[in-house]
């Protein structure tokens, strides 16, 4: 049975085509992937992204609870902070990414992906003994939007949140005279923030926040333009680029991972030795120096040996080029001598199309406030 | 779209004028595929059987290949398509068939193509 969100009808009623996602029905675009990106690279766009999972861990043990489960200290984080985590199995393997905020003293909110929420509950349930501390699934009573885009932060300014929090933190607020989260965070490497509501306010503040956001150029988006912009944005998508046979050290994640955490959490051992030493694959991105489109899955070459795969692609619509990330083993012996500037190989329907191996991100980030 | 249009269920058409057929997606193909970003069609004189690859066709979402209605050889490539592929969601647009092709089927080749009307009926 599919799911649907609090902002369902109004997806429908606005003629979104919809597609299945994680079990969610969901509006994939509603006129267009490339005008919806162009939307929030330059003005500012509105999207549903209830789908994804909200889960509560308080108690008197939340925080070493917490700092058993992730590869960043949390210790040092103050109320209202967030920090982008991974949630690693005892070999390092991704079960999820997440943001966790820090709400108050022993209570945190976890942002998780909606494909991996039940996942993420049972590892987290597996992992508790000993530990005096609550979990709980707040997922089916909140909705979450993001308003994303250069002009979204004057947007919301112009509806009555002057102060609005600073990057990668959240605060408790109104609008419209609904008590709400808000945070400065999103995926589409756009300055923008994130509201969470209660189910019952969802459908009120979609519609105000369209209404308001007329002069601002405001458009919703659907999960079409979503990939194309965190794609842009070299962003992770679990499931494509991240899963449980990837660490966050392959993954290129090695900034986010605390190198001086003193407490132990599943996957230090392989993690903390391949900060060291480099992991068995390396994330690298690319882009298609002809016409063709690089997709999930496909081959990666480099002097007719196979070297790796491509985890996410597509069209960039900021740039006019096609982009992809792409894994290549560390195994090989040339792929010491791959770098940024090097061409590779993606197999696309039995012929090798050249790409060149780039910087990430594909699209300078402009969200740091 | 035109009404004297053969269509099959994977949503491409032929369209017959003076013994050539033009093959193509029809317009509910393009419409559900969304923004077209790249198309990739067969050298002219190649020879396709009925049911055959002869043409792939990317959207941003994904890619997907085209299925020769009939049987038949190539003798015309629509480049204009190929180099701006975004035409094909041109609404104004009228040229937007694939390729051109010269073919001998019979009634029982094409005994499975439905007529556009029917077709219509067949996707909504």
């Amino acid at each position: 049975m599919t799911k649907q969100t609090f902002l369902h009808d109004k997806h429908i009623a606005l003629g979104a085509k919809m597609v299945d996602f994680a079990g969610w029905d969901m509006p994939v675009q509603y006129t267009s992937i490339i005008e919806e990106h162009k939307t929030v690279r330059e003005n500012v766009g509105l999207f549903d992204v209830s789908h994804m999972g909200e889960l509560i861990v308080h108690g008197e043990d939340a925080l070493p609870f917490l700092n058993k489960l992730v590869p960043q200290e949390l210790s040092k984080l103050t109320d209202k902070k967030a920090v982008y985590c991974q949630l690693p199995n005892k070999e390092g393997g991704l079960i999820d990414d997440l943001i966790i905020y820090k709400l108050e003293d022993k209570k945190y909110l976890i942002i998780a992906n909606a494909s991996r929420v039940d996942e993420d509950l049972n590892w987290m349930m597996r992992n508790k003994l000993g530990f005096n501390a609550d979990i709980e699934n707040i997922s089916h009573k909140y909705s979450l939007l993001a308003l994303q885009g250069p002009k979204a932060c004057d947007l919301i300014r112009s509806v009555g949140i002057i102060d609005l929090p600073p990057f990668f933190s959240i605060k408790r607020d109104e609008l419209f005279n609904i008590n709400l989260w808000i945070s400065r965070t999103g995926y589409t490497g756009e300055d923008g923030v994130e509201i969470m509501v209660s189910n019952e306010f969802a459908e009120y503040l979609w519609d105000k926040l369209l209404d308001a956001g007329k002069e601002y150029g405001i458009k919703p988006i659907g999960l079409g333009a979503r990939d194309t912009l965190r794609l842009e944005a070299a962003l992770h998508l679990y499931g494509n680029d991240l899963d449980e046979n990837t660490t966050p050290v392959e993954a290129g994640l090695s900034w986010s991972v605390s190198k001086n955490k003193a407490e132990d959490y599943n996957g230090k051992k392989v993690i903390m030795e391949q900060l060291q030493n480099g992991g068995r694959k390396k994330l690298i991105g690319f882009k298609m120096l002809d016409k063709s489109i690089a997709r999930h899955e496909y081959d990666v070459y480099s002097n007719g040996e196979k070297i790796g795969t491509v985890t996410s692609g597509g069209v960039s619509p900021t740039r006019g080029d096609n982009i992809g990330l792409a894994y290549i083993g560390a195994s090989a012996q040339h792929v010491d001598n791959l770098h940024v500037g090097s061409t590779i190989q993606i197999m696309i329907r039995d012929k090798l199309h050249d790409a060149e191996i780039i910087k990430k991100p594909f699209v300078e980030k402009r969200n740091k406030g | 779209m035109d009404e004297n249009m053969l269509c099959t269920k994977t949503h491409e058409y032929i369209l017959e004028k003076d013994g050539i057929y033009e093959v193509g997606i029809t317009d509910y193909a393009i419409e559900q595929l969304g923004d077209i970003v790249f198309v990739e069609l067969p050298d002219t004189d190649s020879e396709f059987t009925k049911g055959e690859v002869f043409a792939t066709i990317e959207s941003v979402k994904a890619a997907s290949e085209v299925y020769m209605p009939i049987s038949g050889k190539v003798i015309e490539i629509n480049e204009e398509i190929v180099n701006s592929p975004e035409l094909l969601n041109d609404e104004s647009y009228e040229n937007k068939w694939f390729i051109k092709i010269e073919s001998d089927a019979d009634q029982v080749e094409m005994a499975d193509l439905l007529d556009y009307s029917d077709y219509k009926e067949e996707v909504e």
